[in-house]
């Protein structure tokens, strides 16, 4: 007997159908599964053979040939489990109605039948809507992140059995689809997260991150240990503007894939902030590997990337940044596939001013020698200082400050004004690629940052008395229409300019010894 | 060039000490190389490893072309015998028989002041140097100093934005600059019309003892030493202790008793080795020079007065001036740049600010 059951595989961030064909003939008894399978893929038979007969059905001693179509793409994960088995029973005739064939079936399988959950369900589910698929049948662990696609009908299931029963029409009780959830219902829910609100001091710094928050400008911080960088920079997700739907299923997407989904939460509601460590290898951040699966880059995609004590990354690590930084995805290209990860993010950096952090700081000495100095500093090239836009100090609060009454401002205050700003950049970008001020094109930049005759004096004077680098130019004219759009203003005047300046510490020579 | 001439370029080139050139000088009368390989009093007088770089260094036809190089490189040769050689140096009793210059070499022979200091300068090192520096400067001082870090590069890098004169005596060969990273420095200085020296073969690389000795050079050529920030470890000691050798005026800026970098200017004050000097003017009386008019600060807004106002009792962090001026965070921001850009305020690290 043969049967056809569909199922789905993942490709990057997108699913592929894949056509689970079962045959069953008399004859020596055998088992093989063609179709390019991976090790978890081949070894589906000894879980499917276990399932269904700890389920309680029979497993007749034939011969079975399983085939995943397309044939020459390469499949990898349990993810066919459920799928096979339902072949392997319907050719079988213990699934006795043609019903399965309206079904994607997704799902590993344990032992005792029980459905475990899947990594990408929800980018498959996705995918395969786009393809025109409309009936599902999922493990009950993924129900959640499954809720929020509409125009669907998922099924989710526990174990072998349940599956098999409402195939064939012998459930007890009826068994409704899952229910769909609105978006907003849990996009206003608000995890406890750190609030600017107890951050003390740091005036400078967090007005430079509201600056970053509202343009999408890059930020590195420059400060002694013990400043309260890492701090500044967990407090940043707080004030980025709210995920929409679509951004929020991106990233769902992303982590589903990588298995990283908070499974009880279903969908991702609040911009991911990823913290490498700085031994992280490069595949790690990249993504891609056997298994491909999404790097740390990836996993911060609409939301933050913050990297901490910035020289101390390899240089290589530090330049396989400037694609994603650059176009908002990441390619990886290897022998056997090449796959896309969409990577748009902001980077948070931070950074000691010299090797022992005290340089400048007040009330300490520094130790480091000038030529050390410049060694540590030299360790971020160019190109990588060219797309921060923002070069912030940051400094030692005195033990008075931590102790002041006085009220700093709240995270959400700091929000709606970048808010504002973000839709000003919406209406202004409106039918091209561009969504933030920091992503300007050079024609964009030339259109939108116009500068006064009186600008240009101070700009001119700017590039000449603090020996700016000619790459500064443009990114300040990038922070300066921020700087305009948080105020509200049609053009960028001086003060806007000048603030937009004090933010390029490194380009500058007094930050040579 | 004479054949003296060449033996001396020859000697600074195999490395003879100063001394035992001042000898060989004084007692031989023929230089031609031929006679000076075999000559009795060089072979007695060098040491067995002088002996041997100084007879198998070069083959005197070979020694022309490295002088050709030299000379073609931009790089002057200056002799005791030369008429240009710096009448300052030469009745040291340590002077150099031969110096290597780019530029202007006539700047010897005006009112020359060396700036000196620590290498690793505190802000308000920085500050005192560039204040002092940029009044002395565009009063016709031509700056002297090492054009190594801190104290030397502010210095340089001072009077050529005020558009003033500079001479860099440095510690090792004129191709060769310590450290590398001002190498860009050294060409401005040249380019601007200043003077970049060295006593040492152009392809000569920094050793240890090189600082000391380009100290005296840097002492020899000034009329006075002005310390802006030295500790007692520093390099500058040996300035010091040049200078008071050669009868030079010193200036040191007074700093804090509890500042390790300001040990060596306080302790020259308490000892009246040096003038205690508390602004630029003070030197300006001492050589009784007239004073350029400052110029007058017009056209700040509101704010910018109160924060220049409240910089006027020195270095103030941004917090500080946030808190004491009321003005809030962005437009501080601001103003301190447009300040800046202005060129009446310097920012320090860690966000300090402080007045020019």
């Amino acid at each position: 007997m043969l049967s056809k059951v569909l199922s789905f595989g993942l490709n990057g961030i997108d699913g592929f159908v894949t056509n689970i064909e079962t045959d069953i003939v008399g004859g020596v008894p055998h088992f093989e599964i063609v179709g390019l399978g991976d090790t978890a893929v081949k070894e589906s038979k000894e879980r499917v053979k276990s399932a269904i007969r700890n389920s309680g059905f029979e497993y007749p001693v034939k011969h079975y040939t399983i085939n995943l179509a397309p044939a020459d793409v390469k499949k990898e994960g349990p993810i066919y489990d459920l799928g096979i088995s339902v072949g392997i029973l319907s050719a079988s005739d213990q699934i006795r109605t043609k019903k399965y064939k309206d079904f994607v079936f997704l799902g590993e399988l344990s032992l005792d039948g029980s459905v475990k959950k899947i990594r990408g369900c929800l980018p498959i589910l996705i995918s395969a809507r786009e393809l025109g698929f409309k009936k599902f049948i999922i493990p009950k662990e993924n129900a959640e992140e499954a809720r929020f696609i509409s125009g669907i009908e998922v099924y989710a299931f526990g174990n072998l059995k349940e599956v098999v029963e409402f195939l064939n029409d012998e459930c007890e009780k009826e068994v409704k689809p899952l229910e769909t959830k609105r978006f907003e219902e849990v996009a206003s829910l608000k995890h406890n997260k750190l609030d600017f609100e107890n951050v003390k001091g740091q005036a400078v710094a967090k007005r430079a991150l509201e600056i970053a928050a509202a343009g999408g400008h890059n930020v590195l911080m420059i400060g002694p240990p013990g400043s309260g960088k890492s701090m500044l920079a967990k407090c940043f997700s707080g004030i980025l503007p709210d995920l929409t739907f679509e951004e929020a299923l991106e990233v769902t997407k992303i982590h589903s894939i990588a298995g990283e989904l908070d499974l009880t939460q279903g969908i991702i509601t609040e911009r991911p902030i990823r913290t490498p460590h700085h031994t992280a290898s490069i595949v790690s951040l990249t993504g891609g590997g056997t298994h491909s699966k999404p790097g740390e880059i990836s996993l911060a995609h609409n939301g933050v990337l913050y990297l901490d004590e910035f020289p101390e990354y390899s240089r290589q690590l530090i330049e396989t940044l400037r694609q994603p930084l650059e176009d908002g995805q990441i390619t990886v290209a290897r022998a056997n596939q090449t796959v896309t990860y969409p990577s748009s993010f902001t980077l948070i950096a931070s950074m000691n001013p010299c090797p022992c952090g005290n340089y400048g700081a007040k009330g300490r000495q520094c130790k480091c020698t000038p030529a050390q100095i410049h060694k540590y500093l030299a360790k971020i090239s160019g190109p990588i200082m060219d797309r921060i836009d923002i070069q912030v100090e940051v400094d030692n609060i005195a033990y008075s400050d931590l102790h002041m009454e006085k009220k700093e401002e709240s995270s959400a205050e700091i929000k709606k004004r970048v808010d504002k700003a973000r839709k000003i950049q919406l209406e202004r970008f409106a039918g091209s690629k561009t969504f933030s001020n920091a992503k300007m094109s050079v024609a964009q930049t030339k259109k939108f940052c116009a500068l006064s005759a009186q600008c240009q004096a101070l700009m001119e004077q700017a590039f000449d008395n603090l020996k700016l680098s000619a790459r500064a130019h443009d990114r300040i004219l990038r922070v300066a229409r921020t700087i305009a759009d948080l105020e509200g203003k049609q053009d960028i005047l001086p003060q806007h300019l000048a603030e937009a300046i004090s933010y390029r510490g490194l380009d500058r020579k007094y930050w040579s010894v | 060039m004479t054949d003296r001439e060449k033996f001396i370029v020859y000697m600074s080139i195999c490395e003879i000490p100063n001394k035992k050139q001042e000898l060989f000088l004084e007692e031989l009368t023929n230089f031609s190389f031929h006679n000076l390989f075999r000559n009795n009093l060089i072979a007695q007088t060098l040491s067995k490893e002088e002996y041997h770089k100084f007879v198998s260094s070069y083959e005197p036809m070979k020694f022309e072309s490295v002088l050709e190089n030299i000379q073609n490189s931009g790089i002057e040769i200056i002799t005791i015998d030369d008429e240009r050689y710096p009448s300052k140096l030469f009745d040291l009793p340590d002077r150099p028989l031969v110096l290597y210059a780019k530029g202007d070499l006539t700047l010897v022979n005006e009112r020359c002041l060396a700036v000196v200091g620590t290498r690793r300068p505190s802000n308000y090192g920085k500050i005192v140097t560039e204040k002092f520096v940029g009044t002395l400067a565009s009063s016709g001082f031509v700056i002297v100093s090492g054009l190594c870090y801190g104290v030397d590069e502010i210095a340089h890098n001072k009077t050529l934005e005020m558009g003033g004169k500079t001479i860099a005596v440095i510690g090792s060969g004129l191709s060769k600059i310590y450290p590398q990273s001002n190498t860009n420095l050294a060409n401005e200085i040249v380019g601007s019309g200043g003077l970049v020296l060295s006593e040492y073969p152009p392809s000569f690389v920094a050793k240890r003892y090189t600082f000391p000795r380009r100290n005296r050079i840097v002492a020899g050529l000034s009329d006075g030493v002005l310390i802006t920030e030295a500790g007692t470890k520093s390099g500058t000691v040996h300035t010091k202790d040049f200078a008071l050798e050669y009868g030079k005026d010193i200036f040191a800026v007074p700093g804090s008793i509890y500042s390790e970098m300001s040990n060596l200017t306080n302790e020259l004050i308490k000892t009246a080795q040096a003038e205690c000097v508390l602004s630029p003017d003070d030197i300006i009386e001492f050589y009784g020079v007239k004073k350029t008019e400052q110029k007058k600060i017009v056209n700040v807004t509101f704010e910018e007065q109160t924060i220049l106002n409240l910089l006027a009792n020195g270095e103030r962090d941004f917090e500080f001036l946030s808190e004491q001026s009321g003005i809030s965070v962005n437009i501080l921001n601001s103003c301190l740049t447009t300040l800046e850009i202005r060129g009446l305020i310097r920012k320090l690290p860690a966000q300090t600010y402080a007045l020019i």
